[in-house]
């Protein structure tokens, strides 16, 4: 069980971080929302998983975190990734795009090439 | 370095835990709030909004929970949460806690005070010096240290970086205050302070002109006298004082608690009289030397006996077969014998701790039993191993965190005691701090800790151990059971063995102590006063001198009220006194090595001390330098020499000086025959376990005149009450003669002999044993009553088909005697081997001694048939209908 959470917070920590790279500081809903957008509602996820992740990067030191205002004009928590953030991003998704082209090979591998 | 990064964020989270969960709820609250918005601009309900907002949220609560393993740090949070239910647990039984935190308080406290003065005495060294370790004492295989060699090390010795000669002398001390003190001083190198690293805190230190031929005479205190003599008075600095009666001027003061080498008082730079310049004239007893870098003792040894070689072949005639001994402080100060009495004493105390933790831990698993139903809950609710047993670590820790508290106490009170009971005997104490210093802390919280874990952990795993679902089932649950049983059983040996070993040891150093504290020294020994008196060689410059001195201060003594007789000697019974090689007359085959302590006596001695003569007669006052030589001998002397003769008449002669062919010098007088006329009762001399009857020479003083005599007062009254008496009695016929030591013979005795050190070794391990065996029988009677309280049904049984009280008593003794048999039997073997260890320090008293050995069981086995007693008579009355009745 422990393990599956583990790739989730791994997986959702990469798209949080992609998230916060493209579009400048957010609040946790606000990514929430990209993130649904972005997966075009294919990932179903409650909400609340997010936080921990938030706070697991913000411990590493990935991201940063401030209280601001919203567009609403309503006290919210603005996340913003940081220079280690964007190294840690770019290590990531290299990682994952080798490792999609490795299971990718293996989708496409039929029975003759065997 | 995420890692550490991590780690440091949640200790600040830990810090500011409050606010950061308030902190998560807005957050939380704010998501909700903007997504029920967005359902609500997509058409729903404002109710049905908030509730899918919730639902797509998922369960607030799990976020938290989730929130909070991952900050701060729950580690030290359930460990603070372990703690408060520790002291919940202690408070709900106060017994147990009183009980368990007394034995570790005693255990530890005892143990640190004896940490503390081993730590003083064997590894501390002197306060103040820097890097006592790299302070080397350095002395000759003979008697002394000669100036010039000193010089000639001084200058050739590589292994050294610096090297400073001392010298203790008693002299007087007079101006500022009118009062004529002796005190014991040094003679000290110039720079001697700056190898040890001490600067005065007051004033300056020596320079080397101070130590050159002609300087004018100056002198730094010890912070004591400064306080004592001068009232702390700064202005002390550059006034004159009158020492020996030469003006001398202050120039420093040293720092408090700092009196090097052996408690003086003032330091001096030396004066060596022309006559000590000489190689052939002894003059101080060592010399010490900061080690260079990268020196080390064996270098230094290795380089120091070269030197020695070479000075013997440049000197052969002062310095064949001087050998340079290079010592350390402990191997110089305390001794090999001393080093290995401290150490057993610490092994002694590490003992008792040991049979305290045993004891806790035999508490423990009796407890266990009843705990087993709280920790198999625990154990069902999802308790791990490592957590049960982690809850039953913090409680032992926590008892023995307050057992090293009290503990605390208890080594400082312990300490104070010693240092008292030490202080008049041993100048360690003024010179070595005893002190609850910061390495005393460390230790005892060290030692808090390991006794903590070392009780804790046995019971801990066996209850963590525990199969949940039968200790659920059976009520009272048996924790462990037989495994159980046979750990406390090996507990109780083990603490039998420690118990039997110490109480062996306090045996035969009592017996010791006995032996030296009864002895007969030959003399009636109440009602004397004794005092040591030094006259100025420059006020009494000749032998006449010295005899018109001594022959009025006994007049003006004798006139005092109270007093009897008064007598002077060279030295008091069993004080050293240095052996002549000696020829008797019509013995031509004299052995060359054959050597006799020879005292010098007034005609007074023998009457004085209670000695009596048994033939002959005493010395007279025709026992004169014009006279014939006279001696007396002691029984001892005229039956190994003249067995069977009469010894009146005889003739011997010692050596007291070697003729001196080379140098042409004539024959020492001293070497004049003598005529024995009479024979006195043996007096202990040189024998500072106070035991052995030597062969002694008596010489009448005024034909061996000397100025520094001791003398002795036969009194009608209390002796000690005559010291100021006896003081102004000597100064009265001169203001400058130096007297020291007044105090009864009695006394005297104890200082000179071993009696303190055997007092106080024997005392300190009693108390040691006593608290050991006291220890012992408490943890026994726990195991043995915890046993009965859990068989009473059993009993009950045993006792309703016809069991009798005997039969229940001889159940319960079972139990107790077997296993602390088997520790007597251990304790036995191996208090021959440990004994051994005292063998040195022990005054006609074998190690293995049967008396000592066999009380030491007695003690043993009569404690634990009283700890076995009290819970066996319980069983007894056991009511087999209420013991049936029973759970």
């Amino acid at each position: 069980m422990r393990e599956r959470t583990d790739v989730w917070q791994g997986t959702l920590s990469l798209m949080v971080l992609k998230t916060l790279q493209v579009l400048g500081p957010q609040h946790g809903y606000g990514i929430a929302r990209r993130i649904e957008q972005t997966s075009e509602d294919l990932l179903s996820i409650n909400d609340g998983t997010l936080y921990p992740v938030l706070l697991k990067l913000e411990q590493e030191g990935s991201i940063a975190a401030e209280w601001g205002v919203s567009d609403n004009n309503r006290k919210a928590r603005f996340y913003r990734i940081t220079n280690r953030g964007k190294k840690q991003l770019a290590r990531e998704e290299h990682e994952w795009q080798q490792a999609n082209a490795i299971i990718g090979r293996f989708a496409r591998l039929r029975k003759d090439q065997a | 370095m995420r890692k550490l990064r991590t780690l440091w964020f949640r200790l600040l989270e830990a810090a500011s835990r409050g606010r950061s969960e308030s902190e998560l709820s807005n957050e939380i609250a704010f998501h909700i709030q903007m997504r029920k918005e967005e359902n609500i601009r997509a058409g729903m309900e404002p109710g049905e909004a908030l509730r899918a907002a919730r639902l797509r949220f998922g369960s607030v609560e799990s976020v938290r929970e989730s929130y909070r393993d991952q900050r701060g740090l729950p580690w030290i949070e359930t460990t603070w949460a372990d703690a408060r239910y520790a002291v919940r647990m202690l408070r709900k039984s106060p017994g147990f806690t009183a009980v368990a935190v007394t034995m570790l308080a005693l255990g530890i406290g005892i143990n640190a005070a004896v940490f503390a003065i081993a730590n003083a005495v064997l590894f501390k060294g002197f306060p103040f010096v820097y890097r006592n370790d790299r302070i080397l004492y350095i002395t000759t295989s003979s008697k002394g240290v000669y100036y010039p060699d000193f010089e000639d090390w001084r200058t050739q010795a590589e292994s050294f970086a610096g090297m400073a000669i001392v010298r203790g002398v008693p002299r007087t001390l007079s101006g500022q205050g009118d009062a004529v003190e002796t005190y014991f001083t040094a003679e000290i190198s110039t720079d001697a302070f700056e190898v040890l690293g001490v600067r005065p805190i007051l004033g300056r230190d020596f320079t080397p002109a101070d130590g050159k031929p002609g300087a004018a005479p100056v002198l730094i205190l010890r912070h004591d006298l400064w306080e004592q003599r001068f009232g702390k008075d700064p202005a002390i600095i550059g006034q004159t004082v009158r020492l020996n009666g030469i003006p001398t001027t202050v120039i420093g003061v040293m720092p408090q608690g700092f009196a090097f080498p052996e408690g003086q008082f003032l330091w001096t730079p030396p004066m060596p009289s022309p006559e000590a310049l000489r190689r052939d004239t002894g003059y101080a007893r060592f010399v010490f030397g900061r080690m260079a870098d990268g020196a080390t003792i064996q270098s230094a040894r290795t380089e120091m006996e070269a030197i020695g070689r070479r000075l013997a072949s440049a000197y052969p005639r002062t310095n064949r077969g001087v050998v340079p001994v290079v010592k350390n402080f402990n191997e110089f100060f305390i001794g090999e014998n001393a080093t290995a009495l401290y150490k057993a004493l610490w092994g002694a105390v590490g003992f008792v701790l040991l049979i305290a933790c045993a004891n806790l831990a035999n508490l423990l698993l009796g407890r266990a039993a009843g705990r087993s139903r709280e920790i198999s809950i625990r154990a069902a609710l999802g308790a791990g191993q490592w957590r049960i047993i982690r809850q039953l670590l913090v409680e032992s820790l926590m008892l023995s965190s307050l057992g090293g508290i009290f503990g605390w106490w208890i080594a400082g009170a312990g300490v104070r005691v010693y240092a008292l009971s030490q202080s008049s005997l041993d100048w360690t104490t003024h010179v070595l701090g005893y002190t609850m210093d910061y390495r005393v802390f460390v230790y005892i919280v060290a030692i808090s800790v390991g006794t903590g874990i070392l009780f804790g952990l046995a019971p801990a795993i066996n209850l963590a151990k525990l199969d949940v679902n039968t200790a659920l089932k059976s009520g009272g649950g048996a924790a462990g059971g037989t495994r159980v049983k046979r750990f406390s059983a090996l507990l109780v040996a083990a603490e039998g063995a420690i118990v039997v070993v110490l109480l062996a040891g306090a045996g035969v150093m009592i017996r010791s102590f006995l032996n030296v504290s009864t002895a007969d020294v030959g003399v009636k020994t109440a009602n004397i006063l004794t005092s040591s008196l030094n006259i100025s060689l420059e006020k009494y410059p000749t032998a006449e001198a010295w005899i018109a001195f001594y022959e009025s201060l006994e007049a003006r003594l004798q006139t005092l009220p109270g007093v009897e007789s008064a007598a002077i000697a060279e030295g008091g019974p069993s004080e050293a006194v240095p052996g002549s090689r000696y020829e008797l007359a019509g013995d031509p085959v004299a052995d060359e090595r054959r050597t006799v302590p020879a005292l010098v006596v007034d005609a007074g001695y023998f009457r004085t001390l209670g000695a009596s003569m048994i033939s002959g007669r005493e010395f007279n006052d025709f026992d004169r330098a014009s006279g014939i030589p006279v001696g007396i001998v002691n029984q001892r002397f005229a039956s190994r020499n003249w067995p069977g003769e009469n010894p009146i008449g005889k003739r011997l002669r010692l050596f007291r000086g070697e003729p001196d062919p080379a140098k042409g010098k004539p024959r020492n007088p001293h070497d004049d025959w003598l005529t024995v006329v009479g024979v006195v009762s043996n007096i202990v001399q040189n024998d500072p376990t106070l035991q052995n009857f030597d062969p002694l020479v008596y010489l009448p003083y005024r034909q061996r005149p000397g100025p520094y005599m001791f003398v002795f007062v036969r009194t009608r009254v209390p002796p000690g009450s005559l010291g100021n008496a006896f003081r102004r009695a000597a100064q009265a016929i001169d203001s400058d003669a130096r007297v020291s030591v007044v105090m009864p013979l009695e006394e005297r005795l104890h200082q000179v002999s071993s009696f303190a050190f055997q007092r106080n070794m024997s005392a300190l391990l009693l108390v040691f044993a006593a608290i050991a065996l006291l220890l012992a029988t408490v943890g026994l009677y726990a195991v043995v009553a915890h046993s009965v309280s859990r068989r009473t049904r059993e009993i009950g049984v045993r006792m309703a088909m016809g069991a009798a009280s005997s039969d229940v008593f001889q159940l319960v003794l079972r139990q107790g005697i077997p296993p602390v048999g088997a520790g007597l039997a251990i304790g036995l073997a191996a208090s021959f081997a440990v004994n051994r260890l005292l063998k040195a320090e022990l005054v006609q008293v074998s190690p293995n001694d049967p008396t000592a050995l066999f009380t030491a069981s007695a003690l043993l086995v009569w404690s634990a048939t009283l700890g076995c007693l009290i819970p066996a008579r319980r069983a007894m009355r056991v009511d087999p209908a209420v013991a049936l009745r029973h759970e």
